[in-house]
Order: structure tokens, then C-alpha cells, then sequence
């Protein structure tokens, strides 16, 4: 296959890495509230973590080393405790009285989504450049 | 197959672009070539030793670009399927795919056109 637009590939993945990093923070987001999670217990955060990623080279004559594209590794728990909050009248509260609620904070969540956003956005400005470039240069034929 | 011949595969149904009446003269399409357009370049005086070089011809090349294209217009509606079936195909991969398409068949116009403005430079020549 031609490589008509340059750099689309790496793009390509990193639009795809931050749509799941998005898709973690309204997970988060979404759970402040949860007591009671798939285990039982409180949710826990969320977050994720980047690798790069060798791309394999499609020709041997190509400039340069072959390109990196990026994924998501893994994601991660975070270890947090739970927040001990006094709600005797909550069906999840201890004797005590206490109820274990996840320890996330929404402006922190707020924080991740906004570095997500602007990322998603950096990348998709190569795409939008890239075409553009690819556009100019046909135009040379053009009279 | 040659040069022009393979162009013609561009009048696929979905696409807009017309040819020409005059492509579909053969006597015209003989016209130019490419093992004349060959010789031409490489100034070699026997046809035979075109005829001799085994793939990498300029109406292979031409003919493996005009089908690189046709793939990605193909690859660019499955994607765009995949995502209104909601399919695991997301919204970017279907845009960049429709944008990759449109590019390689701008670039493939282009090509086109060059290829006709040379056979007209042709036709005009006086002898």
C-alpha cells in the first residue's frame, strides 16, 4: 500500500491511546460514588499506562529507523485506601458507622481529562496538517 | 494491458471521473506505449531489450497504483460501515481512512491528468 499521508500511522494509535485513556477517566469519574464494586468492595481508580511500540518497517529503502507507534500497556489500579466517611443511615456502613468510600478526586479526574482532550487534540492537528500537506503538493500539478 | 487501459479502471461505478472518447481508441491508446515511452526515456534504440526486462514496467506500475487506490476506497467503506454497525471501529480510524482515500484518488486524478496533457502535447506536434 502507498504511504500517501505522512506520519498517519503513529497518529493513528495515539488517537486510539488517549480515546482509552478518556474512556478510563469518565470510568473513574463515573465510580466516585461506588461502594460496592465487582469485588465487593470499593472501586478503585483507574489509570492507564503508555508503551511504545516498534512499528514493523514496510520498506527496507525508508529513511530513518522504523516508525514508533504508541498503545496502552496496561491498566492499572491504583492503591489508594479507601476514604473512611461517618454515614451510619448507608446499607454498606460498618458497625462503626463508617462507610469506605473510593478515593477519588474529581478535580484530579478533571486534570487527566483535559490532558487527554489536549493530546487527542495535538494529534488529530497532524492528521489535519498532514493532509494538508499532502493536498499542497498535488496542487504543484495543477495550472 | 497498457498505461491508458489500466486508467480506464478508474471509471468504477462509485467514482465520478469520466474518460475521454479518444481513450477508447485503441489505435490512440497504442499511440503511446509504455515500451515506447521507455525507449523514449532511456534513449535505448532496440525495443528488444524492453521487452527483455521482466516486471517493473511503467504500466505494472501504474496498473499496481490504480489497485492501491481502489483498496483504500474499499478499506475506507468498510471502515465507515464497521463504525455505523458499531462494530469495534472508532470514529478517527474511519475518518483517516475516508481522508487517506480521497488523498491517494486526488493524487491518482492528478496522475491522470498529467498522462492526458502529455498525449494532447503529442497530438499536437506538427510533423
Amino acid at each position: 500500500m502507498i504511504n500517501i499521508l505522512p506520519g498517519i500511522d503513529s497518529t493513528s494509535a495515539a488517537l486510539n491511546a488517549e480515546r482509552i485513556r478518556m474512556d478510563v477517566v469518565s470510568e473513574n469519574i463515573a465510580n466516585v460514588n461506588t461502594t460496592r464494586g465487582l469485588d465487593g468492595k470499593p472501586y478503585q481508580r483507574e489509570q492507564v499506562v503508555f508503551e511504545s511500540v516498534l512499528q514493523a518497517q514496510q520498506n527496507s529503502d525508508a529513511l530513518g529507523s522504523a516508525p514508533q507507534t504508541v498503545q496502552i500497556a496496561r491498566i492499572e489500579k491504583d492503591q489508594r485506601p479507601p476514604i473512611m466517611v461517618y454515614n451510619p443511615s448507608h446499607p454498606d456502613a460498618n458497625a462503626q458507622g463508617m462507610v469506605a468510600m473510593p478515593d477519588i478526586s474529581i478535580p484530579e479526574e478533571m486534570v487527566d481529562m483535559i490532558a487527554a482532550s489536549r493530546a487527542f487534540e495535538a494529534n488529530l492537528a497532524v492528521v489535519k496538517d498532514a493532509r494538508a500537506m499532502a493536498m499542497e503538493t498535488l496542487s504543484i500539478g495543477k495550472h | 494491458m497498457d498505461a491508458l487501459s489500466s486508467l480506464k479502471l478508474m471509471t468504477m461505478p462509485q467514482m465520478t471521473a469520466g474518460v475521454n472518447n479518444p481513450l477508447q481508441d485503441a489505435a490512440v491508446a497504442q499511440a503511446i506505449s509504455p515500451a515506447e515511452m521507455q525507449s523514449l526515456e532511456a534513449g535505448a534504440s532496440t525495443p528488444s531489450a524492453s521487452s527483455t526486462q521482466p516486471v517493473y514496467s511503467f504500466q505494472n506500475l501504474l496498473g499496481d497504483f490504480v489497485s492501491d487506490v481502489s483498496n483504500k476506497q474499499a478499506a475506507a467503506g468498510e471502515a465507515v460501515n464497521g463504525l455505523l454497525s458499531g462494530k469495534n471501529v472508532s470514529l478517527h480510524q474511519a475518518v483517516i481512512s475516508m481522508e487517506e482515500a480521497n488523498v491517494s484518488f486526488q493524487m491518482m486524478v492528478q496522475v491522470r491528468n498529467k498522462l492526458l496533457d502529455s498525449y494532447q502535447e503529442l497530438m499536437r506536434m506538427q510533423v
